[in-house]
């Protein structure tokens, strides 16, 4: 495992174009550097430290299945590290409650709220713009657009090329992306694809008594080239 | 050789410095009424000390200045002179001033002990409250314990400052500690630091008369590029960075299109500035060609960061200013920042600030990570959606929409909307004191389908809607 200092000038030395001046190159997947662990240790545990970072990832998976738990998760994650997290909010979903409940730094998370009442193929375009804005600023531990809420017809019309420019932007950066949808999109062969199932866990059997406890989320993760492949269940709360 | 002004009552310090810098570019201002200048040089221009001092009245009164005007060794009894003397004009040589200074009134010493920060502060003496030669200064406040040390002179029974140059040094500092010993240094006219010299305020500012009105951004950025690159220089001269930007755009039709751009950190990059403007020029344009440009900027002392090799760093505010603008320009204003929590109980209500986040402490300085706890999060529905509900014995049984892709919405495979499991109802009501009020009763249902959602009923309304779904 690499020393995390050594792995913050490595990272700093690709982002200036001098990665050609090391003398050796780690290998992906190695080292707290070049992952962004998601706060989940299980998770962690299979994914060889955490989300890579310079990739594209995914959270795909049904309503109710914990894409926005594990995403704030991961955001919380990176805002505890001293990182800066971006979330380009495509139909303005986001709750406070949910982001402060996950323990994110306020001040470490931008928030770029798209407008729920555009058309989605209008709302896709402008937080696809954002996000490459975003990406291109640099400095993001963590950047993620949620497209969650995204007709599939919307997102079969976008450009098959599309996701292959936010992989090329952000090679070589610190910033592990992730896209958040209902089901995988760009299928990125340098990230990792988590595929979720999850279910609402309800305690009380009596009416009155009766709540919802919590999500038992179950995460599926693909990554042929990352030799990573699993499955592990996360278990999330009610605050 | 220093000499030092003071202006009677109502003139104005402005004045009084014109005054002052059309003879030195030393001078400090010393109050409200009082200027003290380096006049050293200045006998080769005028001749002796008392021409000078001659010279120094003569230019006061054509400015409508009615001044006393002292000239000594020192600034301290250059002061002291201006102010306790009944001659409008006195000169002292160097060696003289405890001579000159020793049957001024004690009080004097409170206007100038202010100016030293080692020397406590001394009230006006009660004694002496409608002289003339001892104005009362609002500036000099009042110690609240009356246990200084110009008390105890006058416990002692001394009245001026030639009393107190009198005593011994050693007993002064053995009696008093070395507060003491500096206002026996005062008293014979001693300074206790050098004159601080006033620095002319410099305007940071750069305009271009435009031979042929151009318009359009395009050229504009030009333009302004070409202001920005020597006021970006300037700006680093002087170790300072631009806090506002000010853009004045003086259009053909004679108005002024003006904006102003508050930066979230001091900023002397020409190009980021230059994209700063056109950024917020692009949503406020100018409404006719521009045929003259200015650019200012309000400075403010430069950033000095220290970078580390241990924590990565957070982008630079130059790139977070230019970020925000762009992400402002592409979203809307307010759609882009950080959030914010607001005190109250209203659902999802929260607000925005500008993002501007801090260096991160470094990782011995971090806290431990908290004990690991994944919360459930809810996507919510900036505006609920409409839902029509079945109730059956107090209970909802069935959730239909017409949003397609959500409970039971028609045309899609999320089932029929039949409820599996519910919970509530958790009435909640608020801001019943204002227009916003609220008042409902709200449920956590699945479906069949596995999707949990908020619904709640508008006990005001008696309608149904979904307040977001458990995800």
């Amino acid at each position: 495992m690499s020393h995390p200092a050594a792995a913050v000038l490595e990272s700093a030395l690709r982002a200036r174009k001098l990665d050609r001046t090391l003398t050796t190159a780690l290998q992906p997947g190695k080292g707290d550097g070049l992952v962004a662990p998601t706060g989940a240790t299980a998770l962690d545990a299979v994914l060889h430290g955490g989300l890579p970072r310079g990739e594209l990832s995914e959270v795909a998976g049904a309503p109710s299945s914990g894409r926005t738990t594990l995403l704030l998760q991961v955001m919380a994650a990176a805002t505890h590290r001293g990182e800066i997290a971006a979330l380009v909010d495509t139909f303005d979903r986001l709750d406070l409650g949910s982001i402060v409940a996950a323990g994110i730094d306020l001040d470490r998370l931008l928030w770029i709220r798209g407008e729920a009442s555009s058309p989605p193929d209008r709302a896709i375009e402008r937080a696809l713009k954002a996000l490459n804005l975003v990406l291109q600023s640099g400095g993001f531990g963590v950047a993620a657009i949620d497209l969650a809420d995204a007709p599939s017809s919307a997102l079969s019309r976008l450009p098959f090329t599309t996701w292959m420019r936010v992989q090329r932007t952000i090679e070589g950066s610190e910033t592990a992306c992730l896209i958040v949808g209902p089901h995988p999109i760009a299928r990125s062969a340098g990230g990792v694809t988590l595929s979720l199932g999850g279910a609402s866990r309800w305690a009380g059997d009596a009416d009155r008594s009766r709540r919802i406890a919590g999500l038992d989320v179950t995460v599926r993760v693909v990554s042929p080239r990352r030799r990573v492949e699993g499955e592990v269940a996360v278990a999330a709360e009610f605050a | 050789m220093f000499g030092a002004l003071y202006a009677s009552e109502g003139s104005s310090t402005d004045a009084l410095v014109g005054v002052a810098a059309e003879f030195s570019p030393r001078y400090e201002v010393t109050g409200p009424r009082d200027v003290t200048l380096d006049l050293s040089g200045l006998a080769r221009l005028f001749g002796s000390a008392r021409a000078i001092a001659d010279e120094l009245q003569r230019t006061a009164a054509e400015r409508g200045l009615a001044v006393r005007v002292a000239i000594a060794g020192t600034t301290t009894a250059a002061r002291l002179l201006a102010r306790g003397s009944h001659h409008a004009i006195t000169v002292i040589d160097p060696g003289g001033e405890p001579e000159a200074l020793a049957s001024l009134p004690l009080a004097l010493l409170a206007n100038v002990t202010n100016e030293h920060s080692n020397v406590p502060n001394v009230p006006n003496d009660p004694n002496v409250p409608n002289d003339p030669n001892v104005p009362n200064d609002p500036n000099v406040p009042n110690d609240p314990n009356g246990s200084n040390e110009l008390a105890t002179f006058r416990k002692w029974g001394l009245r001026t400052l030639g009393d107190i140059a009198r005593l011994p040094p050693d007993a002064v500092a053995a009696r008093l500690g070395q507060p003491g010993v500096q206002l026996q240094r005062l008293a014979h006219g001693e300074d206790l630091r050098p004159l601080r010299p006033a620095v002319p305020e410099e305007r940071f500012e750069r305009a271009l008369d435009l031979e042929w009105p151009i318009d359009g951004l395009e050229p504009l950025s030009f333009v302004l590029g070409r202001l920005m690159e020597p006021l970006a220089a300037h700006l680093d001269r002087r170790g300072r960075g631009a806090a506002v930007l000010h853009v004045r755009l003086h259009l053909v039709t004679r108005a002024v299109h003006e904006r102003a751009l508050q930066l979230p950190a001091p900023i002397k990059d020409a190009r980021t500035l230059r994209t700063l403007a056109l950024l917020d020029l692009e949503s406020h344009p100018p409404a006719a060609a521009i045929d003259r440009v200015v650019v200012a900027v309000d400075p403010t002392p430069a950033r000095v960061l220290q970078f580390s090799l241990l924590t990565r760093p957070l982008p630079s505010p130059e790139q977070i200013s230019t970020l925000m603008a762009r992400l402002s320009a592409l979203m809307g204003e307010g759609r882009c920042g950080s959030p914010v929590a607001v005190d109250t109980w209203q659902p999802g209500a929260f607000a925005m600030k500008p993002f501007a986040p801090s260096q991160p402490p470094s990782p011995g300085l971090r806290t431990a990570a908290p004990p690991h706890r994944c919360a459930v999060a809810l996507r919510r529905f900036r505006i609920p959606v409409p839902a029509r509900v079945r109730v059956e014995q107090g209970r909802p049984i069935r959730v239909i929409t017409d949003r397609r892709g959500l409970a039971g919405s028609v045309g899609t495979n999320s089932g029929t909307g039949s409820v599996a499991r519910c919970a509530g109802p958790w009435r909640t009501a608020g801001n019943w004191w204002t227009k916003g009020t609220w008042e409902r009763d709200e449920w956590d249902v699945t479906l069949s389908d596995g999707a949990t959602y908020c619904v709640f009923r508008d006990r005001g309304t008696d309608a149904w809607f979904l307040e977001g779904v458990v995800d």
